[in-house]
């Protein structure tokens, strides 16, 4: 049987490092991909996860196991974010080409439809408010259920719920054409 | 734009987040509301959306975050080292300045022990022996005259 994440947690406590490094493995991957979409470049979200991890190891005695790794990652996550936009002072990220230059290296095929796509999407979302950018990135990215989220966002359940009833609707109407 | 007011909760059953008779009635409201369904269709192709299109973390970057956490222990031992050293360059600056301000003055010398040792300095002759030589200077003129 596969070890939980509350157990690699309560090894890593004691000194376990290796216990850490897998949870990194079994989190890293969404952690970034929430990161991108809400910071908008490849390097910057890089950072973000980065900082996220030194932060979850540092803290691990906090962790009190109320909520799942994954929603304590989460909010940990959402901080770091956080203070990056208070520290660039609500500037725009780096340019979002710098999502489709992951894929186009100089081995890399030709521009996609499906690049083309992403790059659409992500500009979609970046149009959104942060707050309505925050709860559809975690729900569509993370799958963390409302409640993970009214958590990991310390927000009541219900303004999850109406904060992606908006977020949806402003993308179905920025990605119409993707939708029908 | 799908005006239905059951609409506000297409997400939460999206999402399977309602309870068993809210998703029942819910199934019920969407065989006879086209419009719900319609956007119940354009929720699942939104999210299909963002399951191709959420970027992939390289190779690269996975193993610069297991690095990063492999050289916490050597950053911190460097971090708890400069606290250390400015708290004590901080006590021996606190014991420096306490100790030229609070020594007491030990050069001065009290006024009382001053004047006590002046008078000491000065001494006079004892009475008796001025009484003494007035005697013998009298006594000699006393017998010069008889």
């Amino acid at each position: 049987m596969e070890i939980t994440d509350l157990e690699l947690v309560g090894k890593a406590r004691k000194g376990n490092s290796s216990a850490f490094h897998t949870l990194l493995d079994r989190h890293a991957a969404y952690l970034f991909s929430v990161a991108v979409s809400m910071v908008g470049s490849i390097a910057d979200a890089e950072d973000v996860v980065q900082e996220t991890l030194l932060g979850a190891f540092r803290g691990l005695r906090g962790f009190e196991g109320r909520s799942s790794v994954k929603t304590w990652l989460t909010s940990i996550l959402i901080r770091q974010t956080a203070m990056r936009h208070r520290s660039l002072g609500r500037k725009q990220a780096a340019s979002l080409e710098s999502v489709a230059e992951v894929e186009s290296g100089p081995s890399a095929a030709p521009r996609t439809e499906a690049t083309d796509t992403r790059l659409d999407l992500m500009a979609a979302i970046r149009q959104l408010s942060p707050d309505h950018r925050e709860v559809i990135v975690l729900r569509e990215l993370s799958g963390l259920s409302y409640e993970e989220m009214a958590e990991a966002l310390g927000v009541p359940r219900g303004t999850i719920e109406s904060r992606l009833f908006r977020a949806r609707r402003e993308l179905q109407d920025r990605l119409h054409d993707y939708l029908v | 734009m799908n005006e239905c007011k059951q609409a506000e909760r297409l997400g939460a059953y999206h999402d399977g987040e309602l309870s068993g008779a809210a998703r029942a009635e819910m199934e019920r409201h969407l065989r006879q509301c086209p419009s719900c369904a319609a956007e119940l269709a354009r929720l699942g192709r939104l999210s299909e959306l963002f399951r191709a299109a959420a970027p992939k973390l390289s190779p690269a970057a996975l193993r610069r975050f297991h690095d990063g956490i492999d050289t916490i222990p050597m950053a911190d031992l460097r971090r708890v080292a400069e606290v250390v050293g400015a708290i004590a360059a901080s006590i021996l600056l606190v014991c420096s300045i306490w100790l030229v301000k609070g020594r007491p003055a030990i050069d001065v010398i009290p006024v009382w022990e001053t004047v006590a040792v002046a008078r000491q300095e000065m001494p006079t002759a004892a009475p008796e022996e001025e009484l003494g030589q007035w005697m013998v200077q009298d006594l000699s003129g006393k017998n010069a005259n008889d």
